[in-house]
């Protein structure tokens, strides 16, 4: 059922007839875009390529390849109800529980035929190193070939001379892995697409400022999707239009708000196998007011600099530095946000997000902000308990609220 | 006015009686299968203790993993807040409350007001808890109140490297096959969960004044332990097992009064 585009041609049918039902239409044709781009990476008609998730996923776009995240299929995996079987599978291939479950269940859903075959796959050293090591050995089950992009740690002008190097390289082997022509007029227009996603998503944000907030964090989180995939597609450019036209027309309707008993800034992703985390913060009265991962923290893309500008967006990442920089862009979000918590969703076997949490929290406990570190996983719902997990959140509103009301009520 | 505060651990199930801030009553029972059941157990009995009904108590907060469970509660505050509330009350220079309790413990910073400003809590196995005790004692044939006792008769502690419940008992059958005096490997036991703890003390900062709760902190070689690895006092409450329920019971009268405890 997963593998076949039929399946998604049905559901994209079933969609079209729900689309008033969608709170947002950036939300709809989001969906829309994602059930045909999966669709289109099972019919094979268009060469596949699979990109890890931070992946400049630009070079894909402008060889009018299909670019595919395993991650996103993970947690679509999972949020559909196979999340577990993945998972068994992966570690009866031999990946331990200590991973990152993103990688296990990617293991076993290839290995349960679950995934689209890829011509070639793309994967970036930066911020997470299973998954190119996880790339590698899909690599050798799929006997496609492997394209490792290495960033340095430290993000100065020999750096994105490096990787800049390293990107127009794989640009031209990956033309010809795959047989498409590289063309520098396609490359200047999928940078221009991916500034257009970038300069609207600046634009959606800039109005998420408002208290109340006009929409909500867990619809926003759903984003990702775009961000993973869809930078230098004109369809994420569009989106993301549409996405920051709605929020303006709902601004000025004057037609939104609840109430907002906490606002709060959410770190990390989310667990996507079924919970109840998201409706229990909605419930409690939080709001998540903003998402580290919908920050957009790169400079515009030049399309006559097209390699040295995705390698100055690629070595931008302020959580592929010394935490103090993750410090600094959480607190700005913070301020900016004007947030009364924050909730870092502690993925298990995550060691870039996880690893400088206890320091990141002390700073900004320090600041003013109480933090929760939320331990959980997001994909692997075997070793969670989940009274427990709710218990922390309600505990954290406790301490909100005595802060903000001088008593619990 | 009274209130009443009812924390439905995994173990027991305990009920406290207010009037006015002072303790009229309190009960603890068995959780058993049943949270609900035993919650009102729980009530019913503190209720007769204190010779009153239940419609004279104004207010009722439930507490602990079962706090849903309790239809007659107001309403429902975590076992955190409750025992930084109670700690905070029977003494207001506590800041580090250690809450071990039947499946899961806490710590918990408490701020100058007695407000709980940060915590810990581990849920994800039975190590470091009373499960872990009462698997030990049983183990040992021993019940788990007689662990304290036995623990002051050793010389010195047995060696227990695994903080895991099922390792440490294969290494508690191991310890007993080899002839370690039983004494020894309580103390054993008892450093392994002060160990454990202290991690998670050390983890959220060490402030004293500490106070440990929980049915746990009855057991005078745990106390002693945890004291000695963090190397600071910790004060045990008379009955630190009705902690969390005083907490309850005294938030619930906040609750309804709308004024600091």
């Amino acid at each position: 059922m997963l593998s076949s585009p039929i399946s998604y041609r049905i559901v994209e049918g079933a969609l079209v007839l729900a689309r008033k039902s969608f709170p947002w239409q950036a939300i709809y044709q989001m969906g829309q875009f994602a059930l045909n781009q999966t669709g289109r990476a099972y019919t094979g008609k268009v060469p596949l390529v699979w990109t890890s998730a931070f992946f400049p996923v630009e070079i894909a776009w402008s060889l009018q390849l299909c670019p595919f995240s395993p991650e996103v299929a993970a947690a679509f995996i999972t949020g559909i109800g196979f999340g577990q079987e993945a998972l068994s599978m992966g570690e009866e291939a031999g990946y331990s529980r200590d991973l990152c479950s993103f990688h296990r269940c990617i293991a076993g859903a290839a290995r349960a035929g679950h995934l689209p075959r890829p011509r070639a796959l793309l994967a970036s050293t930066h911020l997470c190193d299973g998954a190119p090591l996880l790339f590698q050995n899909m690599a050798e089950i799929y006997n496609a070939p492997c394209f490792t992009l290495d960033v340095p740690y430290a993000a100065d002008r020999d750096a994105e001379v490096y990787v800049a190097g390293q990107l127009e390289r794989l640009w031209h082997d990956l033309a010809e892995a795959t047989g498409r022509r590289p063309d520098r007029v396609a490359l200047g227009e999928t940078l221009r697409h991916s500034n257009g996603f970038r300069e609207n998503m600046i634009r959606a944000n800039e109005l998420r400022c408002r208290v109340p907030s006009p929409i909500s964090g867990n619809d926003m989180l759903a984003f990702i999707y775009l961000f993973f995939i869809g930078q230098g597609s004109r369809e994420a450019a569009e989106i993301s239009a549409c996405l920051a036209k709605e929020i303006e027309e709902k601004i000025a309707g004057g037609r939104w708000g609840g109430v907002e008993k906490f606002r709060l800034l959410w770190l990390h992703l989310k667990p996507y196998y079924s919970n109840e985390v998201m409706s229990f913060i909605e419930q409690a009265g939080g709001v998540l007011a903003f998402e580290e991962f919908n920050h957009i923290y790169w400079p515009p893309l030049d399309p006559d600099e097209p390699f040295l500008s995705l390698a100055r967006k690629v070595l931008a990442h302020f959580d592929y530095k010394p935490v103090e920089e993750r410090i600094r862009v959480i607190r700005e979000l913070a301020e900016k946000y004007r947030v009364d918590g924050i909730i870092h969703f502690s993925h298990h076997g995550c060691r870039q997000s996880t690893g400088g949490s206890l320091i990141l929290k002390e700073a900004l406990q320090e600041a003013g902000w109480p933090v929760l570190l939320l331990d959980g996983d997001c994909l692997d719902g075997r070793n969670e308990a989940a009274g427990g997990m709710l218990t922390r959140l309600q505990a954290f509103f406790e301490i909100l609220e005595e802060r903000k009301e001088g008593c619990l009520i | 006015m009274i209130t009443a505060g009812i924390d439905i651990g995994s173990l027991s199930t305990d009920a406290v009686l207010l009037r006015d801030g002072e303790v009229l009553a309190y009960s603890i029972v068995n959780t058993g299968a049943q949270a609900r059941a035993a919650a009102e157990r729980a009530f019913e009995e503190v209720l007769e203790k204190a010779g009153i009904s239940a419609s004279e108590v104004d207010s009722v907060v439930a507490t602990g993993y079962g706090r849903m469970s309790v239809p007659f509660a107001h309403s429902q505050v975590t076992e955190i807040s409750c025992h930084g509330c109670g700690s905070a009350f029977l003494d207001p220079g506590v800041r580090t409350v250690i809450d071990i309790g039947g499946q899961d413990s806490k710590v918990i910073r408490l701020d100058r007001q007695g407000n709980v400003s940060d915590f810990l809590m581990n849920d994800k196995c039975a190590a470091g808890t009373g499960r872990f005790l009462e698997v030990m004692a049983d183990r040992l044939e021993l019940s788990v109140a007689g662990l304290g006792e036995e623990d002051l008769k050793a010389e010195r502690a047995a060696e227990i490297s695994s903080m895991c419940t099922v390792f440490a008992e294969s290494e508690v059958i191991s310890l007993i096959a080899r002839g370690v005096p039983r004494p020894e490997i309580i103390r054993g036991l008892h450093r392994s969960i002060a160990e454990r703890t202290a991690g998670m003390v050390n983890r959220l900062g060490l402030t004293p004044r500490v106070m440990m709760t929980g049915g746990v902190a009855k057991n005078p070689g745990v106390v002693r332990a945890l004291s000695e690895k963090l190397g600071t006092e910790i004060i045990v409450p008379p009955e630190p097992q009705i902690v969390g329920a005083l907490g309850a019971a005294l938030i619930a009268r906040k609750k309804r009064s709308g004024k600091g405890v």
